[in-house]
């Protein structure tokens, strides 16, 4: 009994970690299971769109934007709120462009497309390198939901918390959003059937231009809210993708449960092995990984999917 | 009493002339690398990455399976050489067999795990497992030094018995690699067009029918596998000599990437000179457009954007069917000069 007590803290931060992982991972899911195409790119949006709310947030310190001094002189927190509201729509607009490119890949081997997302990721660093400079920024958080909370003998940020909730309700935005609308009807038919959605007289281009709209957006959502924990650095996107691809194959391509599952487990295993062993913990997810696909070949619920050929 | 042409006809499967190319050029470099402004010590990195490169494209061009974790085999190879010399005995040779076998022998255990798996799948999970030894690598200080690196690695001597050579200078190195480039390449030649390799082919084309045919693919797809990771060890342990030490962040996934990069934008897909030409123009991009702007990964990556979307086969592919177009106004102009000479011939 003592030895669960002891456990709980670190079970709870692992959930809570799990949590996050998964609305990382959720653009991803979306654009893998919808059009099958690994975006890789995935980390280098999730990365612009914390940039991209830092403009939001703090002055840019450019001249032209001098008149723009009293929007920066509101509350903080209507600044980060405005920031997590822009940074999906701008990063969305950079995910049509890079679905525009992907197109020349369609119908080819997957392998191109992961290839082409790949070179797209390198790209967005760059650029992000070019544009804000390679130093690691500081975000700014409002204080009301900042600082330590302290449950049993272990100190929590408070900051995770909101965080964690953030993600479940966006998890639940976009369950709804596939399962309770037509557009979602859309989507998961598109992903299941695409030549007959078409014969049915959708604009299956358009769907797909505004599938990765979405995705990228989701990317962007998460970069946001990740920024105060993981920093802000071009290099960011790297720590996001791979989370974000173990998830997909742990949980099963195309498996909105299985992602999520995938995450909880994988934050559980990495703040269980962090209690005992922090400098290893980040070890356990890839043995998770390695073990659970070694067995079952596409993951906890994966279904059959092209990515396989 | 076969002899002559015979003799002739089976050195040309050994060595063609594209080979002899290369080596005359590559064995030129270090007679103009000072006068262009360049350093010896950048041929021996060109060189060891095109001996990295040529064996990865056995697995990836060949075979035709994605692996985005090969840097880590490098960087196994790289530490091998070191914990070798470190701890074992300061020879040459011995340290770039450990290399090559410690890297043979990790990659044989991966390919256990994955040999039955393609495409995408395969990739993923090169890269989990790469990440796997990366952490391990880092984590591991009493060993690997973590994120300082294994420093303090010798060039040792090449002892030939009779004669022994320093490789101290970056000339010296610069030969010794360029000699294994040479036995690199005529066996990964001989290799890719082996029986073996035809097999390798076929099942980049088609699985299911190569095992109809009664091959064993998984143990094919498993000696490919380990053939590149071996190959990638070995350039490991020469990078460890020229780098002076082993550093982790060789086998980070940044590094397993720029080698898929190398291979696809020379076009390793369609050509075995493919991750030759695409090393050289790395190297290039990255110290010529390196000297001009801080960004020149940014041109890069465009560049290779672009190579995906318009031209997937790569440099060697665009070089392919430059020459087909001017052979074909080759041909053209010949069977209109026929034409114009009438019914001369008839």
């Amino acid at each position: 009994m003592d030895f669960l007590y002891n456990l709980l803290p670190h079970l709870l931060n692992g959930i809570s970690l799990g949590l996050l992982f998964a609305l990382v991972a959720l653009g991803f899911m979306l654009i893998v299971g919808v059009m099958e195409v690994l975006n890789l790119a995935h980390g280098s949006l999730f990365a612009l769109g914390a940039y991209v709310a830092l403009l939001f947030m703090l002055p840019p310190g450019v001249l032209p934007f001098e008149f723009l001094q009293p929007y920066y002189a509101l509350p903080l927190g209507w600044r980060l709120a405005v920031g997590t509201v822009a940074a999906p729509l701008v990063v969305g607009i950079a995910g049509m462009a890079l679905e525009l490119c992907l197109r020349r890949t369609y119908g080819k081997d997957p392998l191109y497309g992961l290839l082409l997302t790949f070179g797209a990721a390198l790209v967005i660093e760059e650029l992000i390198r070019v544009l804000w400079g390679s130093a690691e920024k500081p975000f700014p958080v409002p204080s009301a939901i900042t600082g330590g909370l302290l449950i049993g003998d272990l100190i929590y940020s408070t900051y995770r918390f909101y965080a964690s909730a953030f993600a479940i309700g966006v998890i639940a935005l976009v369950w709804l959003f596939l399962e309770r609308t037509p557009y979602g009807a859309l989507i998961k038919a598109g992903a299941h059937d695409s030549e007959m959605v078409r014969a049915l007289g959708v604009n299956l281009p358009r769907l797909r231009l505004l599938v990765f709209a979405f995705g990228s957006g989701l990317a962007a959502v998460a970069g946001v809210i990740m920024a105060p924990i993981w920093g802000v650095r071009p290099h960011v996107g790297v720590d996001a993708v791979v989370p974000a691809f173990i998830v997909i194959v742990l949980g099963g391509v195309g498996s909105f449960w299985g992602a999520v599952l995938a995450s909880l487990l994988i934050g559980v295993a990495v703040g269980l092995t962090g209690a005992y062993a922090s400098d290893w913990s980040l070890i356990s997810m890839y043995l998770l990984l390695i073990a659970v696909v070694t067995f079952r070949a596409r993951g906890l619920l994966g279904k059959k999917s092209i990515l396989e050929r | 009493m076969k002899a002559g042409p015979s003799v002739i006809a089976r050195l040309r499967g050994w060595i063609t002339e594209p080979m002899l190319i290369a080596f005359g050029v590559f064995g030129s470099v270090p007679f103009w690398i000072s006068e262009v402004g360049l350093y010896p010590y950048l041929g021996v990195e060109v060189l060891l990455f095109c001996i990295f490169a040529l064996g990865f494209n056995v697995l990836f061009g060949n075979t035709g399976l994605p692996s985005f974790g090969h840097g880590a085999f490098f960087g196994i190879g790289a530490y091998g050489m070191g914990l070798t010399q470190l701890h074992l005995v300061p020879n040459l040779w011995i340290g770039l067999l450990m290399a090559t076998f410690v890297a043979a022998a990790f990659g044989a255990a991966v390919a256990c795990f994955i040999s039955h798996r393609r495409g995408i799948y395969f990739a993923l999970m090169t890269i989990a497992f790469s990440q796997l030894f990366f952490f391990i690598a880092s984590k591991w200080t009493s060993v690997t030094r973590g994120e300082d690196g294994l420093l303090n690695i010798r060039r040792l001597p090449a002892d030939f018995g009779i004669v022994t050579f320093p490789l101290r200078s970056n000339a010296a190195l610069y030969w010794f690699t360029f000699a294994c480039f040479i036995v690199a390449v005529v066996l990964l030649w001989r290799l890719v067009n082996s029986p073996f390799g035809r097999v390798l082919q076929a099942i980049k084309q088609n699985e299911e029918r190569v095992a109809f045919l009664g091959y064993d693919v998984w143990l094919y797809k498993w000696l490919s596998f380990v053939l590149s990771c071996a190959v990638a060890g070995f350039a490991g342990g020469i990078f460890a000599m020229g780098q002076g030490g082993a550093f982790v962040q060789v086998m980070s996934l940044q590094w397993s990437s720029v080698v898929v990069l190398m291979v696809l934008i020379g076009g390793g897909l369609v050509s075995f000179w493919g991750p030759v030409i695409g090393t050289v123009i790395y190297f290039i991009a990255r110290d010529l457009l390196g000297a001009y702007t801080e960004t020149w990964l940014l041109w890069f990556g465009l560049l290779f954007m672009a190579m995906v979307m318009f031209k997937p086969e790569g440099a060697a592919g665009l070089g392919a069917n430059l020459s087909r177009r001017l052979m074909a106004v080759r041909v053209r102009a010949g069977t209109a000069s026929v034409g114009a000479g009438g019914t001369g011939g008839m």
